[in-house]
This record gives structure tokens, C-alpha cells and sequence, in this order.
């Protein structure tokens, strides 16, 4: 097991290397940093770009420019990868990019846990009620709420949910779902659980719209396989041997029906990471994804390159944890 | 028969039971009518053919058909009503009352559990004991079923067993509350013959262990005749025919058992008596005809068969069949019920074996595959040896049987021989030519003498093809198809093999698996070819079908003059088509000579095992015979035994020879030669013959 986890982490240096790589090119052909600068009237005397420019590492070739990006080596130490360092943003020196990233990240990362728990434990309930019920009333409801939320985008969906939550606080009279923001704007003297209890307040309507993309996909999967599964033979000798029917559902049917989740689950959290970008702007949320968007909006090259990479790192992780965890589930499995 | 004290005491009674399934084209009865009883400690045998009903019965019974599944009529085990029972008190009857072994061992285990937790789960369902007594209980079943160091196995993972072992697990499940019945449905089908005769004798033993009453449900009549007292036949969702098994068998009453006794090869039959097969095939079940299910395929049919549904009556002492004429079956043989006008019973003698020269000959052939590590880098860690110093000799106008077990090579040697695989070493030639020297456009145009017809019908003609298509496709190949008369000569093969013109334009799912076999021989003849290399050519079919397939195959070696390759598992078929046999063991051949002398005397003790393990369609034959177990598993091809490679399993080896002998045996590679002047040639140093059938 150890030896399969090394040799699978050694996989993904290269995957990681190859998406650095075409971050950094993606980003760098597509923007230049000093635009903002160039265009400001007045126009900034030549010194000043000039230093901008070093300040950045614009003055370097492009191949230099992407070995500093990587290991720092040669910079003014706030660049480097490989030593935790982001790179200078063009917000000038002060802005610390990788205290902003983590700041952002719990705020994120507490958005797309929940969203992730609430779509996997409602897609594996509705998957095996479907399963269980075939071309039943229930079946084609649930499939139809399923398919509806596959076919909405998720900036819509979202918007919906958004609306939705400010009528209803018209109707209420008073602010029961929070629509803006990740927290309340003024926290101060607020104990810790009056902090947790607003945060998950905020969370409600966010969580509701970005777990509705993995739900959706999850649920029909989640049926298919539960379907297999009931209709295997294993599934037949478990009744014929007596147990109780609850007892075969559990143990037999759930059981192998959730050993293909896992992959289909790691392989859907790209697709959540890209959701919290437009959740966030929807609710304005100072999360990573309104970060992206900041970042876009005014050329921050280093805080692109280094959000994608973040991103990437954090689907690979999720990737090697479903297939070890395809090796608990499944004892066929077993890496050498 | 149903007297009301035999009534009382049967452990299962089945009356009147009706199955049918909607569908889209309308509601299929599955099972008509079925009435049934079972005395406690006895063994029923079920057959019937695909569709016949038998399975859909049996998981009526259990009450593990599919929802929408409608059923009607009684079933009572010990007396108690089972049909309709609410899920909760039904899954106190099954596995305590009644218990189940399924056909397909691979897939009947959860691969996510442990074998000895499966067992103890059952045992638990029943009895209120800890999983550490349910789990000693465990190792006692399957040590009881005959698997070897239970302690460690109980353990393991299904994945980690064979298909023989896993099946004995399930009979271990079974067993494991002592439950009055216990149906197998075809518990065998999915196995190699020496593995059936193991898990037929674990049955046996957990019958004499729990003093259970066994219903066997299976199409194999040899399996039937060695294991049951009585034997029911279902025909089209009704029972036809039912009786004491000897009864049945020396006697039947119905035209159908009669017609698939005598569809049936026997391996002690030899090759004169031709195959009798029963035209036609199995009406549908949507909208039964009236009158007898059978009478469209029965020779004796007459006006009243199809106008009125014959009942099933007692004939004899407890002997009961469903025909208006049964009177009429005494003392009749199945040839000369079924064989039609032109089809004489006999066959023309066998051409002598040494009279042909030589077509198709291949020497030394070898042929591994390599087994890669997983990974990125996929290291080479091993080899597969599939096939290892291979020779033959396929003479013309004769058909030679490449027989052994499932992974023994011998398709792999069929594919080396037609060059569809190139071999590691070892030469083949055809004619005196070695193929494998031979330009490209030389072996294209030899490939038109060698044709192959595969083992399963439905995966091996292109659905999107109309069958003239097909049958045309290796004329348009070859460029031939305007030469050799075009659409004609498309009309002509199929009524070579038994179609009419008009099937031409139909495409390959309207016809049934013994149809598209006869298209796939159709095609495999369009070239006029010299071989046909027959791979497993009827091992997918029903017996009624398949004796069609073979008696078709013996015409047309006639008739053309065709050397067969015939690849098989069977060896009643072998036995039936074949003149000489080469009996192959991982990847080598330990046996060969003419059939008659290999199966009548088999000298290597594998040959031996096999032919004892094959069932007779005979139930006192059956019962007398003399019957050599192997033990275990064959091993792995990628790491095969030093020395002689059955020595793991021989029993030869583990009973009757001395310790100075075995040590040849591990040492010393037998080679194949004539062990006695004038005898065929065996690869075991301490051959000695033996008369098994």
C-alpha cells in the first residue's frame, strides 16, 4: 500500500509539471500586467514602470520568467513555487497574495465540503429510492429533478435560488436565508458560536446552488450501479439465504453500489471548483472564485497562474484519495 | 398419484403454478400449470431446454423473481403456503426450509466480503449465535464440501477462489442451516467436466450430511440419469413427462424425451448411429398454440395433438406423460421416430484413419503471452504458456478433435494453425508449404482452403449485415463472388445448410442460435474450402439444435470432402464426430491417437479422468461406472509444474505410485509416444490403459 502511495504520488509530478507549464504559457500570451499601468492619465513617468516592471519580472525572458515562477531561484523572495511563494501581484508590494489565498481558501473550501456532503449523501439517497422503485412515480420525479439540474447552468440555478431567498424574506418579513455574502459584514462581538451560526447561515442558499451540478450527476449514477447491483446474482443468493430484506439492501446492495461513486465523485470536483467561481460572484462571496475573477479583471498574472495550479493540485489530491479509497472498498483491488 | 398421505408428507408441493411476464409484445407465460411433489431425502431432476420454464419455476418458488412477475397457484414447503408470503416471513423459510445454488458460481459471491463471512451470515440469519460460532461453523461447511484447508480459505475472497471452489462455497451456504430442500439450478453448466463431477459430489454430500431433498435442474440428461430418483421433463412452461429416472430414461412416453435421447451423443456410442434431432424449434411463449406445445415439431403428430392439449396421465406405475399417444412410443428407438425419409439411421462408415494424407500439419508450435505488471512502466513479469511444442496432423477428408478443459490451449492452437496468431516457434504447414514463409498475397489466397466457424453464434455475424451479405462477404473478399455465380451461388450455400432463399434478405436477430450457426458454417463454406477449423462449433446450443449442427457437419464432410479441426470441451460430441483425438493438458498434448482406441482404452491418467468424468445419459450405466476424481484446480499456465504438468492433480500420482517413481514424474518431462507396440501415443511415463466408459 505504502509503495502503491509513493508510486502514485511520483505520477502526479509530472501531471503537475505539464499543468504548470501550461498555466504559465496560457497566462502569460493572454495578458500583460503593466497594461493598467500603461494606460493611467496621467502617464506615470518612465522610472516608475521601469520598476514595475522589474518589480514583476517583466524585464525577463519568458523561460527564465517560468523557472523563477517555479523555484524561486534568482527573485527578490516573494516568488517560487516550490517555496510557497505566489509571486508579486499588481496591487503593488504590500499585498501578500498568499495570505489572501489562504484567507479565501477556508471560506471556499467551507462552501465546497458542504456542497459535496449534502450532493453525495442526497444523490446516494435518491439513487437507490430510484433503484428501488423502477418506473415508479418516485423514479421519474426524481429523474426529472435530475435532469433538470443537469441541464441548468449553475450562474442561473444560482440566481434563481438567490431570488427565491430574497422573496421569501419579503414575505417572512424578515432576513431568515442570507443572500449576500459569506458572513455578516460586521463580525465584531460576536462569540464563536454566534460566528459559526452565521456562517452556516450564509452558507444555506450558496451550498443549495452549487451542490445541485455533482447532485444531479451522482443521483443517475448512483442508480445505475444500484441497479446492477440488484439485479446481480450475489444480490439473489442474499435473499435466498434468508437475510431481511433491509439487511440485503445494506450489506449487499449499498454496499458494492458505492464502489463506483467514489471515482465518478473525485472526477466531478473540477466541475465544483469551476461552480464556486460563479456561486461566489452570484453571492458575493470574498472567496477564491471571486478572487479569480479579480485577478482576471485586472491582468494578475501570478495570482491566476498560481489560483490553476492550486486548482489542479487540489483535483489530483482528490483524485489519488478516490483510488485509495477504491482500495478499502473493493478487496479485488489491491495495490502492490 | 397425489394420495393424501403422500400429499402430507412431501417437504415441497407445487400445484398449478402459473408464471408470466409482461413484455412489449404482450405477456409471456413462462410456466403453465406445474404440479409437483418432492418426498423428503429424495432427488428430482428438472429438464428441459432454454425456455423450457425449469429456472422460472424455481425462483417462483423462492420468491426471487422480478417484480411485475406474475405468479398464481400453490407452492408448499413442509406443508407450509410460500407463494405470496410477506417478505419478512418468507426470509424465514428460505435458507432455513429451502435453499438455492445458482448457475453462475463468479458472480453468485459479493466480491466485497470475505467467503467466511457470506457462510456465517447465513448461518447467523437463522440462529441466533456470534459471529466467532457462526464463523467455526464456517470452516466445519467447508470442510464438509471438500475445499482443502478450510481454516485459511474461510478467509478469502471470492476473487481468490476458482469457479469450482466458489461453487462449493454456495452449496456450503445452502447447507448451512440443514434445510429440508435444496434446488440447484444448473449448478454445473458454467464448469469444466472434472470440476462438475467435484461439485457434484459436494452436493451429494451435503444431501447425506442434512438429509435434504435435492431438485437438480439442468438441461445435461447424463448429469440427470447419475444423481436423481425421479425426473420431471418441462416442454414450453409444462411438465411433459415425469417418472422413476430408469423409467424415463428405458421407457419414456413423451415424443420429446424421446427426441432428446436420441439428439443426445453418448460417449459409449460410436460414430455409426446417426444423431436424431428434433426439427424445428420451441414455440413462443406469448401466445402458446393450442393443443400439445410439441406437436409442430413431433413426428407422430396428428389432428387431435393440435387441436386438443394432451394431459399429463399415469402410463405405468408412477410414470406420468402428457401425450394422446404415448401408448404408441413402446419398444421404438428415437431414430426411428424422428429420422426423417431421406435420413438413413446409419452412417457410412468412417474412412480408415491412415488413409488421407496429410493437409494441415504443424510442429513444435509455441506460443506465450506475456503477462504485464500494472502501472505506468508495465514491466514484463511473466508468461502466459498457452501453448507449448504443439504438434499435429490434419489429414484430408477426416476430423480431428483438439479436446482439454477451458485455458489448456486449445483454441490457441486453433488460431496459431489459421495464422490468425503468429506462433513464438514451431512451424505449420499446409500442404508441404510453411505458412509462415509464404508472401502475403500467397497466405491470402491459401486462407480461401482454411475456413473457421466460432463458438458463439450471436457475437461472430455482423448485426448490420443481411445474411447474403454475410454468406457473400468472403467471395467479395477474394474477388470471387461474380466468378462463382454471384447471387446464385449465395441461394445455393444456404440451402446447403438447411435455409431457404427467402432467409437471404433477413438480418442475423431474427434467427435463433441454431440458424445463425448454420449461416456462420454457410459462410465458412462459400470459399469451397479444403479445413474448416471448428472452434466449439455447438457448445452454445441446446441439445435438440445442436444434433442438427452436427448431423449438417457429417453431411457436408461427406458431400465436399472437408477435413474438420473440431475444437471441444464435450466429449460426448467428440466421441461422435471425430476420427482422431488429441487430448491436450496446459498447452500440450498428452494423448492422441485414433478416437475409438483413446476413448474406449485411455492410457494417460488425465484422458482417463476426463472420460470417466463425462456423464452417461444412462442411469444404471451411470451408476455402475467406475469414476477417477482429480483433485483441485488446474494450476496457473504462467508458472506450469516441472516435470509431467498433470503430476499436481494426477491421481496416479498421489495413490498408486512409489516415491522413487514420482520423482521421474517431478523430474523428467514424459514425451508423447506409443506405450504399448502399435498402441496410440501418451505422454505419461507410467501409462496404463483402461476401459472407463
Amino acid at each position: 500500500m505504502l509503495v502503491f502511495v509513493i508510486r502514485r504520488l511520483l505520477v502526479t509530478v509530472p501531471v503537475l509539471l505539464a499543468a504548470s507549464l501550461l498555466s504559465f504559457l496560457l497566462i502569460d500570451v493572454t495578458g500583460d500586467p503593466l497594461a493598467d499601468l500603461l494606460v493611467q492619465q496621467p502617464p506615470p513617468s518612465e522610472e516608475v514602470i521601469e520598476a514595475e516592471r522589474e518589480r514583476l519580472y517583466m524585464d525577463r525572458p519568458v523561460y527564465e520568467r517560468y523557472w523563477l515562477w517555479l523555484t524561486g531561484i534568482g527573485g527578490n523572495g516573494d516568488i517560487g513555487l516550490l517555496r510557497g511563494e505566489f509571486g508579486p501581484s499588481v496591487r503593488g508590494p504590500a499585498f501578500d497574495v498568499g495570505a489572501e489565498v489562504a484567507a479565501r481558501m477556508g471560506v471556499t473550501l467551507r462552501l465546497v465540503a458542504a456542497a459535496v456532503l449534502l450532493a453525495l449523501g442526497l444523490a446516494v439517497f435518491t439513487g437507490v429510492v430510484s433503484a428501488m422503485r423502477q418506473y415508479s412515480a418516485v423514479d421519474y420525479t426524481l429523474t426529472f429533478i435530475g435532469f433538470l439540474a443537469l441541464a441548468m447552468p449553475t450562474f442561473w440555478l444560482g440566481a434563481l435560488i438567490k431570488e427565491a431567498g430574497v422573496w421569501a424574506n419579503g414575505q417572512l418579513g424578515a432576513t431568515v436565508f442570507y443572500t449576500i455574502g459569506d458572513s455578516a459584514a460586521d463580525t465584531r462581538g460576536m462569540g464563536l458560536w454566534e460566528r459559526i451560526a452565521d456562517a452556516g447561515g450564509h452558507l444555506v442558499l450558496p451550498t443549495l446552488a452549487l451542490m445541485l451540478t455533482g447532485y444531479a450527476a451522482w443521483s443517475r449514477y448512483q442508480r445505475t450501479a444500484m441497479l446492477e447491483v440488484l439485479n446481480s446474482d450475489y444480490v439473489r443468493l442474499a435473499h435466498a439465504k434468508g437475510l431481511p430484506r433491509r439487511t440485503v439492501m445494506r450489506r449487499h446492495a449499498l454496499r458494492t453500489a458505492l464502489i463506483p461513486l467514489t471515482s465518478v465523485a473525485a472526477v466531478t470536483i473540477a466541475e465544483i471548483l469551476a461552480g464556486t467561481v460563479l456561486i461566489e460572484t452570484v453571492f458575493q462571496w470574498r472567496g477564491l472564485g471571486t478572487l479569480l475573477v479579480e485577478a482576471i479583471r485586472t491582468s494578475d498574472a501570478y495570482v491566476l497562474m498560481g489560483w490553476l495550479m492550486l486548482a489542479g493540485t487540489l483535483v489530483v489530491l482528490a483524485n489519488l484519495a478516490a483510488d485509495l479509497l477504491y482500495g478499502v472498498l473493493d478487496p479485488r483491488i489491491r495495490y502492490e | 398419484m397425489a394420495g393424501a398421505a403422500e400429499q402430507a408428507e412431501a417437504v415441497l408441493r407445487v400445484e398449478d403454478l402459473h408464471v408470466s411476464f409482461p413484455t412489449e409484445d404482450g405477456r409471456v407465460r413462462a410456466v403453465r400449470g406445474l404440479t409437483l411433489g418432492l418426498r423428503p431425502g429424495e432427488a428430482l431432476g428438472i429438464v428441459g431446454e432454454s425456455g423450457s420454464g425449469k429456472s422460472v419455476a424455481s425462483l417462483a418458488v423462492m420468491g426471487l423473481l422480478p417484480r411485475g412477475a406474475q405468479v398464481t397457484g400453490s407452492a408448499r414447503v413442509v406443508g407450509r403456503e410460500v407463494l405470496h408470503l410477506p417478505d419478512e416471513e418468507l426470509s424465514r423459510v428460505r435458507g432455513e426450509r429451502i435453499a438455492m445454488v445458482f448457475q453462475d458460481p463468479l458472480t453468485s459471491l459479493n466480491p466485497v466480503y470475505t467467503v467466511g463471512r457470506q457462510i456465517a451470515e447465513a448461518v447467523r440469519a437463522h440462529r441466533a449465535v456470534s459471529e466467532r460460532e457462526a464463523l467455526a461453523r464456517a470452516v466445519e461447511l467447508l470442510a464438509e464440501v471438500g475445499i482443502p484447508q478450510p481454516r485459511e480459505r474461510v478467509r478469502s475472497y471470492p476473487h481468490e477462489l476458482s469457479g469450482g471452489m466458489r461453487q462449493r462455497v454456495v452449496i456450503a451456504i445452502a447447507m448451512a442451516n440443514e434445510p429440508d430442500v435444496i434446488i440447484a439450478d444448473e449448478p454445473t453448466t458454467a464448469l469444466d467436466v472434472t470440476v462438475q463431477a467435484q461439485v457434484l459430489e459436494a452436493l451429494e454430500a451435503a444431501r447425506r450430511r442434512t438429509g435434504a431433498a435435492l431438485v437438480l435442474i439442468t438441461h445435461d440428461l447424463g448429469v440427470v440419469a447419475g444423481h436423481v430418483d425421479r425426473v420431471a421433463v418441462m416442454y414450453a412452461g409444462r411438465l411433459v413427462e415425469q417418472g422413476p429416472v430408469e423409467e424415463v430414461f428405458e421407457r419414456p412416453r413423451m415424443p420429446y424425451t424421446l427426441g432428446l435421447l436420441g439428439s443426445q451423443p453418448r460417449l459409449d456410442q460410436g460414430r455409426s448411429l446417426r444423431l436424431a434431432p428434433i426439427s424445428g424449434a420451441p414455440p413462443t411463449l406469448l401466445a402458446p398454440p393450442p393443443g400439445c406445445p410439441f406437436a409442430p415439431r413431433c413426428p407422430m403428430a396428428e389432428a387431435r395433438c393440435t387441436a386438443e392439449e394432451p394431459p399429463l396421465r399415469e402410463v405405468s406405475g408412477g410414470h406420468l406423460a402428457a401425450c394422446h399417444f404415448a401408448e404408441r412410443l413402446e419398444g421404438r428407438t428415437p431414430q426411428e421416430v424422428f429420422a426423417r425419409a431421406r435420413e438413413p439411421g446409419e452412417r457410412a462408415p468412417a474412412p480408415s484413419p491412415a488413409a488421407g494424407a496429410a493437409l494441415l500439419r504443424a510442429e513444435g508450435l509455441v506460443k506465450h503471452f506475456p503477462v504485464r505488471s500494472k502501472g505506468v512502466v508495465r514491466r514484463r513479469i511473466g508468461d502466459v504458456h498457452a501453448v507449448c511444442g504443439v504438434s499435429l496432423e490434419l489429414r484430408e477428408h477426416e476430423t480431428l478433435a483438439l479436446v482439454g478443459e477451458s485455458g489448456c490451449g486449445k483454441s490457441t492452437t486453433a488460431r496459431l494453425l489459421l495464422r490468425l496468431l503468429a506462433p513464438d516457434a514451431g512451424r505449420v504447414e499446409f500442404e508441404g508449404a510453411d505458412i509462415a514463409a509464404l508472401p502475403r498475397a500467397e497466405l491470402r489466397r491459401l486462407r480461401q482452403d482454411m475456413q473457421i466457424v466460432f463458438q458463439d453464434p450471436f457475437a461472430s455475424l455482423d448485426p448490420r449485415m443481411t445474411v447474403s451479405e454475410i454468406v457473400a462477404e468472403p467471395l467479395r473478399i477474394h474477388g470471387l463472388y461474380r466468378g462463382h455465380g454471384g447471387a446464385a451461388d449465395v441461394e445455393r450455400l444456404l440451402s446447403t445448410v438447411g435455409l431457404g432463399p427467402e432467409h437471404g434478405a433477413r438480418y442475423p436477430h431474427e434467427f435463433s442460435g441454431g440458424q445463425r450457426q448454420r449461416i456462420g458454417i454457410a459462410r465458412a463454406l462459400a470459399l469451397r474450402p479444403r479445413t474448416l477449423i471448428l472452434d466449439e462449433p455447438v457448445s452454445a446450443l441446446d441439445v435438440s439444435i445442436q444434433a442438427g449442427i452436427i448431423n449438417l457437419l457429417e453431411d457436408l464432410q461427406e458431400e465436399f470432402g472437408l477435413a474438420y479441426l473440431f475444437v471441444s470441451h464435450d466429449l460426448s460430441v467428440v466421441r461422435h464426430i471425430a476420427d482422431r483425438v488429441a487430448v491436450m493438458y496446459l498447452g500440450k498434448v498428452v494423448e492422441t491417437g485414433a478416437a475409438d482406441r483413446v476413448f474406449a482404452s485411455a492410457a494417460h491418467p488425465y484422458t482417463q479422468t476426463l472420460v470417466s468424468a463425462i456423464p452417461l445419459p444412462d442411469p444404471r450405466k451411470e451408476r455402475r461406472r467406475q469414476r477417477i476424481l482429480v483433485q483441485g484446480d488446474v494450476p496457473s499456465p504462467s508458472a506450469p509444474p516441472s516435470g509431467c504438468r498433470f503430476r499436481t492433480r494426477c491421481p496416479k500420482f498421489a495413490d498408486e505410485l512409489s516415491e522413487r517413481e514420482r520423482a521421474r514424474c517431478v523430474e523428467e518431462e514424459p514425451p508423447l509416444k506409443a506405450r504399448v507396440p502399435g498402441g496410440h501415443l501418451t505422454a505419461c511415463h507410467y501409462a496404463q490403459e483402461r476401459s472407463l466408459v
